[in-house]
């Protein structure tokens, strides 16, 4: 069985037919270069985009091809951000598009043989941005002489490549050809390049090879060692190989904007990628805005300047709470507010923890009737209303409604007010005798009070355990909220000694059958309900604790099975019933989900969807709507002017 | 006189090791390290780090090391001008100051200058003319200016600018100026944008001196060789100016000891809010993160630098006025 993902590029080349076989001739020199291009300091944009460039779709509705030039402003809080351009950037590999299908971008073509042989097909002609070829060679590089390096990669190759513990073949076939291939199906290969935070399986092996022990002239090595102050080559290495980190102007890189300000710095300045590798059907080379201005401002005060019109794209340290703010300056200085979808599962979630190290607590958490009751007293409407303006979606931490895999249950199970039935669940465990104040107590005298604790950062989830409270009280439970601080409140919680924490839900509310379940399967410290389970999975069981429970051991061997699975339906089916057995079990008790990201743009930006999904994996936050494609209409400015 | 100066320079030395201990163990106290506050704030944006990567950059850290030793690396580091290295910015501590060290003097000096111009001539005149309309007056004003916390005043303008006039107040330079070197038309630029942070950090400090002056002033008003002065003659204003003021000019001298480690780490709140790039924010963001070389060397720089005022303000002190003793207390 082969699957085959046909680049956009050549889709659309496809469509529009009267394009000869190179879509070059009419290509159209970018002005933001003509000076250098005729000083013959740059190469024409003929020789600089791949033979084959990416055709950039425009299916989106409300897309339109647009007009290169203007520069772009965003604030960032840290110099250490200039990594969101790699992320905003998102040249990938293979990446998402807009409906979260994974297409060739960087590559050409992806051939997948059973999901297991993966044959990538390199752009031919593609150039790096300092103009050097971009070939197998930087894969092989990366693969040799990096991932497969003691001294570089002490791990090992990265845990997104190895299957049942097995490294995968590579083979490399010609300049644009290579093959990655494992013995059984690997799921995380495509999704970890696509990432946000990519696996990156080449480096621009050109220049890094000055830094590298095996090509570099050992006495210059050691000079360059010196002077940058680090201990060993390997520690040199890294700080200079960082793609993803983005603070090295001299790494040659795929991205479409390329940092020119060398950190430290309070401004950053990202130029446009003269080599980029996608153009417009018009032959306009990508991307249209000339330079991207990152400014570093106190994460407290962005969105002050947002409001002031300090910044021309805008999502990051925005929060709901700013939105009437942000509305108010809307008209005098002429941008847009959007509100888009966010992907957490829910926004607001309370995690009763299976590991706490009280017996008597433990047993009663475990207890999928005391799970369900405490569920059931929360009036989540009322929270809706007056935390939220009733903007947000009451119900459970699952998939949200834009998931292929959403049904309604999932969210509304055991998520209904009902104090009555709350109150008959808890009555039937043996808990109905109460003291003076109607609180319920333990079978060993002990009142049934709950210590909710927070990470001390947001008063909003101060102001939903208020709420709760409320419910909980006439349920015969005492809530006690507790702030803390977000080092201690993850430590407490992973030693077993919090209670109950109140965090946001699973990070992707937007899986496909083909997205991996392990959010909703003990496989990491960090999921909140069970942590010592998911240490001790992601440790290999060299710490944390077996699971010793039905229905998460079952989460676990579906995991397995879907692991196995070679066919989309049988995922899907996998993933249903993990959903079901969360919507069952409610392992976590989610409250409100799909709270609105405000997103600031320029009055004149085009192309950003008025209504997108804010995520990080997948989405990339403005990723996956190619800000490559944005454009300044300028006729607006003029107009307004 | 030269003994006691051999003397009080041999007593920093220890003062300085007991304060970079000091320093050391604070700035470690909040649970975990740089690299735990490092990936909370990954995750809290959605992000993920590996744990073979969070392995390998706590090696590469040395936060594998006990606390001790990470010390003792840092100081015999600090003795050989090696400030070590920050984790923040993936640079040594030294390249990383540049031109924020030069802003931050600028507006320290600026803002000190306008506390000595404007608090001089107020605190004389309320002096001089006690329980008048202008001394109840700028009374006022001044209680207002000590009551008020630099860092509202600053919200509050910033507030006021953006819904008054839909501008904002923000910065030390216009934008095409930062990061380029300096020029004439940047220098204007700085110049223009000064006045707003140097009146904001500055209006408590002019506050508080005009109290002092005044209250000292009053005091040497009273006293007999005023009136001696005034019986033999001599012009008001001359008397006022050759002997009582220069007697209370002592706060003025005193508090050099705090102004230098005032003019390097500046007004750190006011300079987040107005965002001015200065140090006064990098110490914050750094001891926040625990990006504990940087914060604890700037902590370092500004310790040695206080060490050395208040030396300064008592050599000065002694040498101008003849009244202040040498050494703690009379040996009997």
């Amino acid at each position: 069985m082969t699957r085959r993902l046909l680049s956009i590029a050549a889709a659309a080349a496809f469509l529009a037919a009267p394009l000869p076989c190179r879509a070059l001739d009419g290509l159209m020199e970018v002005p933001f270069f003509m000076e250098a291009v005729r000083a013959q300091r740059l190469p024409s944009v003929e020789r600089r985009v791949p033979d084959e460039p990416a055709i950039a779709a425009f299916g989106r509705p409300g897309q339109r091809i647009g007009r290169q030039g203007g520069d772009l402003r965003i604030l960032m809080a840290s110099p250490r951000e200039t990594r969101m351009l790699v992320v905003y950037g998102y040249a990938r590999l293979v990446g998402y598009d807009y409906t979260f299908d994974i297409v060739p971008d960087i590559l050409e073509a992806v051939d997948v043989v059973e999901d297991r042989i993966f044959t990538l097909r390199l752009r031919r002609g593609h150039k790096w941005s300092d103009g050097h070829p971009f070939t197998t060679a930087d894969f092989r590089f990366w693969w040799e002489d990096v991932a497969n390096n003691k001294e570089l990669s002490p791990a090992g190759v990265p845990r997104e490549l190895m299957v049942d513990g097995e490294p995968p073949q590579v083979t490399f076939i010609d300049a644009a050809t290579m093959r990655f291939a494992w013995k059984r199906p690997n799921p995380y290969f495509l999704p970890s390049l696509a990432a946000p935070s990519p696996l990156y399986i080449y480096e621009p092996a050109h220049y890094l090879k000055q830094f590298h022990k095996r090509y570099a002239d050992p006495a210059a090595l050691k000079k360059l060692v010196e002077r940058a102050g680090r201990r060993n080559w390997a520690a040199l290495f890294n700080r200079v190989d960082n793609a993803y980190r983005n603070d090295n102007p001299d790494l040659p890189t795929l991205d479409p904007w390329v940092l020119k300000t060398r950190p430290p710095a309070n401004r950053f300045v990202f130029e446009r990628n003269p080599y980029y590798h996608r153009i417009d059907a018009w032959g306009q080379q990508l991307p249209y805005l000339d330079q991207v201005i990152m400014n570093i401002a106190d994460a407290k005060i962005i969105p002050l300047k947002t409001g002031s019109g300090e910044t021309d794209l805008q999502a990051r340290y925005l929060r709901f709470d700013n939105y009437t703010f942000l509305k108010q300056g809307e008209k005098r200085n002429a941008y847009k507010l959007h509100l888009w979808r966010t992907a957490y599962g829910a926004h607001v979630v309370l995690y009763p923890n299976l590991n706490h190290k009280d017996p008597a607590w433990r047993e009663l958490f475990r207890d999928v009737r005391f799970r369900r009751a405490l569920s059931l007293a929360i009036n989540r409407h009322e929270i809706n209303q007056v935390v939220f303006f009733g903007l947000a979606l009451e119900g459970n931490n699952t998939v949200l409604p834009d998931s292929p895999m959403h049904r309604p249950e999932y969210r509304a199970a055991w998520a209904k007010f009902d104090l009555k039935q709350a109150n008959a669940l808890l009555d039937s465990m043996g808990l109905s005798r109460r003291d003076s104040r109607g609180v319920r107590l333990l079978p060993d005298g002990r009142p049934l009070e709950i210590v909710v604790e927070t990470a001390g950062e947001s008063t909003e989830q101060t102001d939903v355990l208020e709420l709760i409270g409320d419910g909980w009280l006439k349920a015969g439970i005492k809530l006690y909220s507790r702030p803390s601080q977000r080092e201690v409140f993850r430590n407490r919680i992973f030693a077993g000694e919090t209670q109950m924490a109140v965090w946001t839900g699973i990070e992707n509310g937007l899986p496909t059958p083909d997205t991996p379940p392990d959010e909703f399967v003990p496989t990491s410290q960090q999921q909140l309900q069970w942590p010592k389970w998911g240490q001790h999975h992601e440790t290999g069981g060299r710490s944390g604790e077996p699971v010793d429970m039905a229905a998460p051991r079952e989460l676990a061997r579906l995991r397995e099975a879907w692991l196995r699975a070679t066919a989309r339906i049988e995922r899907a089916r996998v993933w249903r019933r993990i959903l079901e057995i969360h919507a069952e079990e409610v392992f976590t008790i989610g409250l409100i989900g799909a709270v609105p990201q405000p997103v600031v743009a320029d009055a004149r930006l085009r192309n950003i969807p008025d209504q997108g999904v804010y995520n990080w994996d997948p989405g990339a936050h403005f990723g996956i709507y190619r800000p490559d494609q944005f454009w300044l209409d300028k006729l607006v400015q003029e107009a307004a002017r | 006189m030269l003994g006691y100066l051999v003397h009080r320079v041999l007593i920093m030395i220890p003062t300085l090791l007991a304060i970079s201990f000091i320093v050391f163990v604070i700035i470690q106290l909040p649970p975990g390290d740089y690299l735990t506050t490092y990936i909370d704030e990954l995750r809290s944006q959605g992000e993920q780090v590996s744990l073979d990567r969070i392995e390998f950059l706590r090696k590469e850290y040395g936060f594998d090391k006990p606390w001790w030793e990470q010390y003792a690396i840092w100081l015999v580091g600090m003795l050989q001008g090696d400030f070590g290295f920050s984790f923040e910015y993936s640079l040594p501590v030294k390249d990383i100051v540049g031109e924020r060290l030069w802003l931050t003097f600028i507006v320290s000096f600026a803002t000190i200058a306008f506390t000595w111009v404007v608090s001089f001539p107020i605190g004389v005149y309320s002096a001089t003319h006690q329980y008048s309309w202008g001394d109840y007056g700028l009374t006022f004003l001044g209680f207002l200016g000590l009551a008020t916390p630099n860092f509202l005043l600053a919200l509050v303008l910033l507030y006021f600018a953006q819904v008054e006039f839909g501008i904002s107040v923000g910065g030390l330079m216009d934008e095409q100026y930062i990061e380029q070197p300096w020029s004439w038309a940047k220098t204007l630029s700085v110049l223009e944008h000064l006045w707003i942070p140097v009146i904001v950090i500055g209006t408590s400090g002019t506050a508080a001196m005009i109290r002092r002056l005044r209250a000292n002033l009053l005091d040497e008003l009273r006293k007999q060789y005023v009136i001696t002065g005034r019986a033999k003659g001599l012009p008001p204003f001359r008397l006022l100016i050759k002997y009582p003021l220069r007697m209370s000019l002592n706060p003025f001298i005193a508090d050099i000891g705090s102004l230098l480690p005032q003019v390097i780490s500046g007004a750190a709140i006011v300079s987040i809010v107005l965002s001015l790039p200065t140090t006064g924010p990098m110490l914050i963001t750094a001891l926040k993160s625990q990006d504990m070389y940087l914060a604890g060397s700037f902590l370092m720089f500004v310790a040695t630098l206080t060490v050395i005022g208040v030396f300064l303000s008592d050599i000065a002190l002694a040498a101008l006025d003849p009244r202040i003793r040498l050494g703690g207390g009379i040996r009997r």
